[in-house]
């Protein structure tokens, strides 16, 4: 029995209502951080919510160690959170905002000035505990909201979004932190968030979620490179991968994933899988760095089509290139070795290592 | 554009109303000020008309009458609006139409609030119908006898139904608008409905209403045309009635002129004094709360 | 979770609620009930809460040729004898006066022959509703006068106040320079400042001005609060207004003053209107300062005000009189009732 247990969860607004979370299954062992990943509306906000014990459940259970925490008040689960806009009370210094939890649990003064002290260090405000919030910037109050749910020393730490609010380079620089005081704590975590890249940067393990539904729990080299979904494998990465109509088209011993302006040979690993989908048509995915570009218009093994260079985009340690094949008017090829490629430049194009991604046209689902 | 001009262009802009104040409002409170300070005979004087007025009918009364009925309706409206305003401050079916309702009784013009009470109140009035129809009394009341206190609280009530109803549209404006999340926070670190409320919603409420407060308590000294209309002259003296009173009710007398300056000095200074706390209350909020200069 | 209601508390909740309307409302629908009451209802008691538009007599043929008029009081007598007569225009007036039904006394005779072949019955009149406005309008002194009055005394309170306002509210908005703090707080004292204060010394300037008694000297008093109030509600209008907007019409060619006219100030106009009514509130809804500043061109409030205490037994009049008072001061409250919560300290609406 994993540490806490989301069994069948469901959740509508009205009796009537569509489901926000449909029949959610979910296990997460004690000390893991784990990420909620997904677009807005996805339902995610909505399960912290339920976990924390603000929203009712509509069906299903949760259990901590075991228990079951649905019809018990927030304070009475354990829990602590961190919200999107910080949520620190305006009318109370830094120290009264980081007080008052161990205030409501009646606690001696003495015990409180401590751990207000000890966790104001963790998160380096102790300097701040006079002023009030209005008289701090964003990165500051996140700091006092972090240091107001630490000092309870719950057994869920819950976060719903909390870097949204903050500038880009602040947001950075406090997943690091976040890390470091989870590595510390130890506390089980679950953090909400609709930027990828600070999902795949903080995850032990994400859960990508899309329509109120799971489409993929998985570390975040497992949902990056082995997607389980169409949705999974165009939400996750920047630029995102580029998708292609193909059908299946079987010429003796070999399979071709054939569309407007490109016919590839798929890898035998991947024979069996595509085996039932001859004459089918299906979405086939790469990755912008999965794709090799040959400039000399060579073709390799892993032959895909040719194409001519519309845009180029240097980022310093790579280039983005732009360009057309058939239908698809944005596809976006990552190099390392062509960074300086001319604008119109003719190639050929090939798949690295036979790193594409088959879906099923209806499910959505992998093929593989 | 020139750089001297762009420099002298906001005193330009402001030209118009310095001049319109110095004519129009400076002038004026200097020469009320003046002859609160020249006696009857035109010599001046520092105290002779301020003895006048000590010694003028219902004096103390309208004195105290301002501030018993500036403070108990004051604190009345708030205390009844606050405790609507969080029952109501949910959303519900019907909000809109009673946000409408509720402001028609601010909206009406105090004459015609006066007279709307005035045919409640006499003797075969509204007020009496509606009690005996609900079999709340037996015996019409004859309200216009009031005098003194009961008389007070009678404009009490009366100020009590004009206001309220508007008061308790801010309060839920200001608790719908407070940030969902700093309730949300104080729940999930324990706190329970009443704790929020007395920890979380009301302190950050607090300067907002304080304010308000001080502005409502500004109007209420200035009361005196539901007192006229509704009992009469005399019948439940005020600061302001009183400056009517010498104006309107018995005009041309020499010291009643002299009274009628010397009550709007008081009535001014009273006014003053609330405003100087209201300028200190609101400076010392925006920077305890602030918060507006994200 | 944290605000859901069970059944309980959803009761109280409906109960507190309709009470508080019915608080509200009762009193008004008395008030307008009593607006549409002719004399004869208005001696009766209880009184009701519904405007009624007819009015039963009940008539009995005598046999010198005149008619015995009986009302019913609602007071559990029953039929009460009021006149006998045959008298046409006595009936006119009867009628017109205690019922408010506006007939041609020989119609009315007319009507009542028919009990001579019929017998003693009842008939039903329609009362003419608005006979109480029209009345107020009659017996009041200058009410019509009073009326156009009040509507000159607003647009020139409006006038000043906007204009005078709304630039010193541009100049704060947009220009740093050395007292503008000063100035704002100067502009809070007198806006707090209460007009009666002045009011006085202002008439006795007035009459050195020959402004008393006229339109405009009152709406020299008004505008005293509303341009302050304008140059702040509009300050911190201009202040939203994003400057880059201004700047762009600059840069394609616009001078100050076409920029002013053409971008800033349309943007400003919500605020405008808002400061405006506020404006006209003022100066429709003030009694006290009229009644100081005026000798015989009073506003609609002043004559209502006086209306109630010459006519005490018509107070029906004075009612409607407030009635029509009250509209335009209603629509208008309305009109700016997102702009209230800040007049009070802040909250928005």
């Amino acid at each position: 029995m994993s540490y806490l247990e989301i069994k069948n969860l469901q959740k509508r607004y009205t009796a009537k209502g569509p489901l926000i979370v449909d029949n959610m299954n979910l296990s997460i062992e004690k000390g893991e951080f784990i990420v909620f990943l997904g677009p807005s509306g996805c339902g995610k906000t909505t399960t912290i919510r339920m976990i924390s014990g603000l929203e009712e459940i509509s069906g299903g259970d949760i259990t901590v160690d075991g228990e079951s925490i649905v019809n018990k008040l927030p304070r009475e689960r354990g829990v602590s959170m961190i919200f999107q806009s910080y949520a620190v009370w305006p009318h109370m210094t830094v120290y009264d905002n980081i007080a008052y939890p161990l205030k409501l649990q009646k606690l001696p003064k003495d015990e409180i000035k401590k751990r207000v002290q000890a966790a104001a260090e963790a998160t380096e405000i102790q300097g701040l505990l006079k002023r009030y919030p209005a008289q701090m910037s964003g990165g500051q109050r996140q700091r006092v909201a972090v240091s107001r749910a630490i000092v309870v020393e719950p057994r869920l730490f819950l976060m719903d979004e909390p870097l949204s609010n903050l500038d880009a380079k602040l947001r950075v620089s406090m997943r690091t932190e976040l890390k470091r005081i989870h590595t510390k704590q130890g506390s089980t975590s679950i953090f909400v968030t609709h930027d990828q890249s600070e999902a795949m940067s903080m995850a032990d393990r994400i859960v990508v979620m899309y329509k109120g539904k799971i489409e993929q729990i998985g570390t975040p080299m497992e949902v990056y490179q082995d997607s389980a979904t169409r949705f999974v494998a165009e939400f996750i990465g920047t630029p995102p991968t580029n998708f292609f109509d193909a059908s299946i088209v079987r010429e003796g011993q070999e399979i071709y994933a054939r569309g407007e302006g490109f016919d590839y040979k798929v890898p035998s690993s991947l024979h069996s899988a595509l085996a039932g989908y001859a004459g089918k048509e299906i979405d086939m995915g790469i990755r912008p760095e999965y794709i090799d570009i040959l400039p000399d218009q060579r073709k390799q093994d892993g032959y895909f089509c040719d194409a001519r260079i519309d845009f180029v985009e240097p980022q310093g340690s790579h280039s983005i290139l732009i360009t057309e094949i058939g239908a698809n008017k944005n596809v976006k090829i990552h190099t390392v070795d062509h960074m300086d490629i001319k604008q119109g430049t003719k190639v050929s194009c090939h798949v690295k290592n036979g790193m594409v991604m088959f879906f099923d046209k209806e499910s959505s689902k992998r093929i593989k | 554009m020139h750089k001297n001009m762009k420099k002298a262009t906001p005193y330009l802009l402001l030209f118009p109303i310095f001049i319109y104040y110095a004519v129009f409002w400076l002038a004026p409170v200097a020469s009320g000020i003046k002859e609160v300070f020249v006696g009857m005979d035109g010599d001046f004087t520092l105290t002779e008309n301020l003895k006048l007025m000590f010694r003028s009918d219902l004096f103390s009364e309208s004195v105290l009458n301002t501030a018993a009925f500036a403070a108990i309706s004051v604190v009345l409206q708030y205390v009844i609006a606050l405790v609507l305003a969080l029952l109501l401050s949910r959303k519900f079916i019907g909000s809109r139409f009673l946000m409408f309702i509720s402001m028609i009784p601010m909206a009406i013009t105090p004459t015609a609030t006066a007279i709307l009470w005035k045919t409640g109140l006499v003797k075969d009035g509204w007020i009496n119908s509606l009690l005996m129809g609900l079999h709340i009394i037996d015996n019409p009341i004859v309200f216009m006898n009031a005098e003194g206190f009961q008389a007070i609280l009678l404009l009490i009530v009366i100020d009590t139904w004009t206001v309220t109803p508007s008061v308790m549209i801010i309060l839920i404006a200001g608790l719908q608008g407070l940030q969902k999340e700093l309730k949300e926070a104080a729940y999930t670190f324990g706190a329970n409905k009443w704790q929020i409320l007395k920890d979380i919603t009301l302190p950050i409420l607090r300067p907002s209403i304080t304010t308000s407060v001080i502005m409502r308590m500004i109007a209420a000294v200035q009361v005196w045309s539901i007192a006229v209309m509704v009992l009469g002259y005399s019948k439940a003296p005020f600061l302001v009635e009183r400056i009517a009173f010498y104006v309107d009710a018995i005009p041309g007398v020499d010291t009643s002129t002299k009274l009628a300056y010397t009550y709007s000095f008081l009535t001014t200074i009273v006014v003053l004094l609330a405003t100087v706390i209201y300028l200190r209350v609101s400076g010392r909020n925006k920077i305890a709360a602030g918060g507006e200069d994200e | 979770m944290m605000d859901r209601l069970n059944a309980v508390q959803k009761t109280v909740f409906a109960i507190i609620l309709a009470g508080m309307v019915m608080l509200v409302a009762i009193p008004l629908l008395f008030f307008i009930t009593v607006s549409f009451s002719n004399s004869t209802e208005m001696t009766q008691f209880p009184k009701n809460i519904f405007p009624s538009g007819e009015v039963t007599v009940y008539v009995e043929p005598k046999d010198d040729g005149k008619y015995e008029l009986f009302y019913d009081y609602q007071d559990g007598s029953g039929y009460t004898s009021i006149i006998t007569t045959n008298n046409a225009s006595k009936l006119e007036k009867h009628f017109a006066r205690q019922y408010a039904v506006v007939m041609d006394g020989e119609e009315i005779l007319e009507e009542f022959s028919r009990t001579r072949t019929e017998g003693a019955r009842e008939f039903t009149f329609r009362k003419d509703m608005f006979y109480n406005f029209k009345q107020f309008f009659k017996i009041v002194p200058n009410a019509g006068v009073a009326l156009k009055n009040s509507i000159i005394v607003s647009l020139y309170t409006i006038l000043i106040s906007l204009s005078l306002g709304s630039l010193a509210g541009y100049a704060i908005a947009r220009y740093q320079f050395k007292g503008r703090e000063q100035i704002n707080v100067g502009l809070l004292i007198v806006r707090m400042f209460p007009t009666v204060g002045i009011s006085i010394p202002m008439a006795v300037m007035l009459i050195k001005m020959g402004l008393y008694d006229t339109m405009i000297g009152l709406a020299f008093l008004y505008s005293i609060p509303n341009i302050a109030l304008t140059s702040w509600i509009t300050s911190s209008i201009f202040i939203g207004i994003n400057k880059e907007l201004e700047e762009a019409s600059y840069v394609f060619g616009a001078n100050s003053i076409q920029t002013f006219l053409k971008i800033t100030l349309p943007m400003a106009f919500p605020a405008m209107a808002a400061s405006s009514m506020y404006s006209f509130l003022t100066a429709w809804n003030d009694t006290i300062s009229a009644l100081i500043l005026t000798n015989e061109n009073q506003t609609l409030a002043l004559v209502v005000y006086k209306a109630i205490g010459t006519t005490s037994s018509g107070i029906q009049y004075a009612a409607a009189g407030s009635i029509v008072l009250i509209i335009p001061a209603l629509v208008f409250t309305f009109i700016i009732r997102k702009y209230i919560g800040q007049m009070w300290g802040g909250v928005e609406l």
